[in-house]
């Protein structure tokens, strides 16, 4: 049955093999001009840094782009390709009438469905994962935390083309034709993406609580302070607040030294208190709307230096050294989801399916 | 005596829908069946139902005097041909045999390979680009080469034009000669069972109409032709099934285990085609539970 099935798969299993190596030689090309580029232009660089790594940074957008985009969607693809016609074009074409009549029992076929063609999208997945981590490995050093591209790079998105591979078989099998299926399990992907990176992954691990100074940089963040109007409402006080270097920042509260959150009317009387250099709604705001008008340090510092006496900031964040176990713990998440799924899947297709 | 196929009160649902109810019925092996019967009689929900692609709502079946669930080993008795002969429009020829060689401890690789070449069918060709005679043909090909003890082939012809369905029942014929395997095949065509079958399974809504060996029923079955006369005064051993009355002529097709004597009718036989419609207009028409009384006793 083993061979049967990578009979069945070997079409589509050698045109994605096909693009990935094609892929590959791109990636390899161009990522070995990158990082040439990275050791003549920034790694030694000492002064008028931002102007090379500018340059470093610009010279292959394109590929930077198709790479991420490729990132995005080839999960996505392996579910609606491979997972959701495994067993719905069987059912719609007729030939589940010829494959489970042979002789080999309906639960060893689907099994072995599952687990080739299940490993095979792992594969693929690992691979192209592998190739864009790697292409992107001084780009992503230079301009982002890796929390920013969390989802697309390292062992993540081998996670989520399992998942779409499983939840693809499953939603066929129930739903028997193809084209259905494959809007649904987009629909499902998309769904479990979304919600795991809004309300699932900030949890995996219970994050971590600090309270900064309004001052600036401190060892633990750093907060940027600002008085000013927004689309010419009245005049506020703006604080926002970020984690230790790389980390992830999840929330942050301005609250009053009694550890409140201040409510507007608080914040209206301390400003006309302390800032009566600041009227609003003022004059209009420079250019277009949703500009915060933010006044330069010397105009407001009594203004500034009193706030950072009265309140402070609470920040949420993951981190950066839990990056690797927040990885294996989606991964985790999601290749836990996929076995639920195939299970469904197998379950149905024995038992549900005609 | 062993059973190609036996069922007990099965019935079949789909959702709300009875495909297949309270069917009870016994299909000789060593035969070659014809189960017949209109359009949504339920032949191919039984047929699945013994190939164990479907489980009975209620009731058992069993297939070869074992339960037609039983695991692979079961399904390696059963060579079946499902209606429309599904093949996987993107596998060659070569690879649909190589299918059946690994999914089949039973494969016959040489009789696959002779049946290919004798039909001259190409091994490098998708069977997505074959005619509807050739796929039907390398299915049969498939459900024969594992083999089975029990062939059952659910509307083989239907799709297929005369010359491909006079061409793939020789076909059957040649292999049944040969091989000496079962053969349930259902169909709607009494043309098609008249030319390879010697049993006969007349299906009506599920419920049985007639069964019997195709010489018996032949020979029990009269076609009486003679003046305007009414059916209530026929003798008792005489069963009418279907009786037309034009003017003052009225003809009869009648069931009786005696030679019709009476001068007054034209005697003529009748053929397997009047046969089943008579009795399939009959089931229709008593429709319920009385149908079962025109079971023929054996």
């Amino acid at each position: 049955m083993i061979r049967f099935a990578w009979l069945q798969s070997r079409t589509q299993t050698l045109v994605a093999a096909f693009v990935l190596a094609a892929l590959a030689v791109v990636a390899a090309i161009t990522g070995i001009q990158l990082s040439h580029l990275y050791a003549t232009l920034v790694a030694h660089c000492h002064t008028g840094c931002d102007l090379a790594t500018s340059q470093y940074l610009s010279h292959d957008q394109v590929m930077a782009r198709a790479l991420d985009l490729i990132a995005q969607a080839a999960p996505a693809l392996i579910g609606l390709f491979w997972g959701a016609p495994l067993i719905a074009r069987e059912i719609e074409t007729g030939t589940y009438r010829l494959a489970w009549t042979q002789g080999v029992s309906r639960s060893r076929w689907v099994i072995i469905k599952l687990a080739v063609v299940g490993l095979a999208s792992a594969t693929l997945a690992g691979l192209l994962t592998l190739t864009i981590t790697w292409w992107y490995g001084s780009v992503d050093k230079l301009t982002t935390t890796p929390y920013a591209v969390f989802d697309r790079r390292d062992i993540t998105p081998v996670g989520y083309a399992v998942f779409a591979f499983a939840a693809g078989a499953l939603l066929g099998t129930v739903i028997r034709r193809v084209l259905p299926a494959m809007a649904a399990t987009l629909g499902a992907y998309v769904t479990a993406r979304v919600g795991t990176a809004l309300w699932i992954r900030p949890h995996l691990l219970s994050p971590i609580q600090t309270t900064l100074s309004l001052r600036g940089a401190g060892p633990t963040g750093q907060a940027h302070l600002g008085v000013g109007s927004q689309n010419g409402g009245a005049v506020t006080l703006f604080a926002q607040g970020d984690g230790p270097h790389n980390s992830w920042t999840l929330s942050s509260h301005l609250l009053d030294s009694a550890g409140r959150q201040p409510t507007t009317r608080q914040l209206a009387a301390f400003l006309h208190d302390y800032c009566p250099n600041f009227r609003g709604p003022g004059a209009p705001p420079p250019s277009g709307q949703g500009v915060v008008q933010v006044v330069g340090p010397d105009a407001g510092r009594p203004c500034l230096d009193q706030a950072a006496k009265a309140f402070h900031l609470l920040v949420t964040y993951q981190p950066a050294d839990r990056y690797w176990t927040l990885q294996w713990l989606e991964t985790g998440l999601f290749v836990a989801l996929a076995l639920v799924a195939s299970a469904g899947c197998y379950w149905w297709a024995t038992h549900r399916t005609s | 005596m062993t059973m190609a196929i036996e069922a007990f009160g099965v019935g079949r649902r789909y959702g709300r829908r009875w495909a297949l109810t309270d069917c009870t019925l016994s299909i000789p092996a060593g035969r070659v069946v014809g189960l017949v019967g209109p359009n949504g009689a339920g032949k191919s929900t039984l047929l699945h139902l013994a190939v164990g692609l479907l489980e009975p709502s209620a009731g058992t079946i069993s297939v070869l005097d074992q339960g037609a669930r039983s695991g692979p080993s079961q399904l390696e008795r059963i060579g079946f041909l499902a209606q429309d002969s599904p093949i996987y429009a993107r596998l060659t020829v070569a690879q649909h045999v190589r299918m059946g060689q690994l999914l089949n401890r039973t494969w016959d690789a040489a009789f696959a390979a002779s049946r290919i070449k004798n039909l001259g069918l190409d091994p490098s060709q998708r069977a997505g680009t074959m005619s509807g005679g050739q796929r039907a043909q390398l299915a049969l090909t498939l459900a024969v080469a594992k083999r089975p003890e029990l062939l059952v082939l659910d509307e083989p012809v239907a799709a297929l034009d005369p010359l491909a369905r006079r061409e793939f029942l020789q076909t059957l014929m040649e292999i049944v000669a040969v091989e000496g395997v079962s053969v349930v095949l259902s169909s709607h065509l009494m043309a098609d069972v008249e030319r390879v079958c010697d049993y006969l399974v007349v299906l009506v809504a599920g419920r049985v109409a007639l069964t019997g060996d195709v010489d018996e029923l032949l020979a029990l079955h009269h076609r009486l032709t003679g003046p305007r006369r009414d059916v209530a005064r026929m003798p008792a051993h005489q069963l009418v099934i279907e009786q037309s009355h034009v003017d003052k002529q009225t003809t009869l097709i009648v069931r009786s285990q005696e030679p019709i004597l009476d001068p007054v009718w034209n005697v003529t036989p009748v053929t397997l085609d009047d046969l089943a419609l008579a009795y399939m207009r009959q089931a229709r028409d008593s429709a319920g539970p009385s149908s079962n009384g025109l079971e023929l006793a054996r």
